[in-house]
């Protein structure tokens, strides 16, 4: 990882605006960078990634999050009943194109 | 063995075996931090647990994918750190174009955020001084510090000379007083 004043400055703009309710509240990041580089860094063949990088990384899982969690529960809507389920997410996952990918990752 | 342990460190030894103890290629998102999000995204509705199960290893397939991606980018530009830019183009590619836009502010925010503090902040580190001229000054610092100190270490010998001349001289006035006593 590169530029140790990005990274320091990063992680205190992230800390700043959850300390300051003031302040832009999108900045705020759900997920913990430190475990989402973790995660990249499971692929060996990975090179190394910026701090900016591994932010954006962050935000767009959130932001997948979001899409599948709405997604899926336009699906519990229609089938009428009251808890998402697994088989909501699943047509989510076959009704969107970007979301191919996870055929048959999952179990 | 719980028991013997005192509370406090107990508790550091549960914190840490969640995540030291999974091999790094079963790694997820904190769920705690996922089971947040969901809240927020639909508070009042029940999630199954096997939802949440899929959701969460779907988020680990998606940090893989645009990694990958991100970093095929990466080569092809022939660097050798995956930055921001592939990261969006990766998102482009894979049909989440619609994900750029919200990233990128928030990208901008932060760092907007990042360089205000670091406008307030007074440590040295941040106030934009060069290195080159940091190690100027520092070896400036030095050596003055070094002519301080040969200062002073002159100083304390030509005290010990003086001290030492002194002491013969008065070594000397005797030995003439006990001379003249002999003689007396």
């Amino acid at each position: 990882m590169t530029g140790t004043e990005t990274e320091n400055s990063l992680d205190a703009a992230s800390e700043e605006v959850l300390a300051d309710g003031n302040e832009e509240r999108e900045s705020e990041l759900r997920l913990p960078l430190a475990r989402i580089k973790r995660i990249m860094k499971a692929d060996p063949d990975l090179n190394l990634a910026s701090q900016d990088a591994v932010f954006l990384v962050a935000k767009a899982t959130e932001l997948f999050i979001e899409s599948l969690v709405q997604e899926a529960y336009q699906y519990t809507c229609q089938s009428r009943k009251k808890t998402v389920s697994r088989r909501d997410v699943d047509n989510s996952i076959e009704a969107i194109e970007a979301l191919a990918f996870l055929d048959g990752a999952m179990d | 063995i719980v028991t013997s342990l005192p509370w406090g460190s107990w508790l550091i030894f549960t914190a840490m075996s969640v995540t030291t103890d999974v091999p790094d290629d079963e790694l997820t998102i904190p769920r705690a931090a996922m089971n947040k999000m969901i809240k927020e995204l639909l508070p009042n509705v029940r999630v199954a647990n096997e939802a949440r199960e899929l959701i969460l290893n779907c988020c680990t397939e998606f940090i893989h994918l645009l990694s990958s991606e991100a970093n095929e980018i990466c080569n092809q530009q022939q660097k050798k750190t995956i930055n921001a830019e592939h990261i969006l183009m990766s998102l482009d590619k894979l049909g989440f174009g619609d994900y750029r836009a919200d990233a990128e502010a928030v990208l901008k925010d932060c760092k907007a955020m990042a360089a205000k503090k670091r406008r307030k902040s007074t440590r040295l580190e941040n106030l934009g001084i060069p290195e080159e001229e940091l190690l100027r000054q520092q070896q400036e610092l030095f050596a003055k510090a070094r002519q301080e100190q040969m200062l002073v270490e002159q100083q304390q010998w030509q005290m010990l000379q003086a001290q030492a001349a002194a002491a013969q001289q008065q070594q000397q006035e005797q030995q003439t007083i006990d001379d003249d006593e002999d003689y007396s």
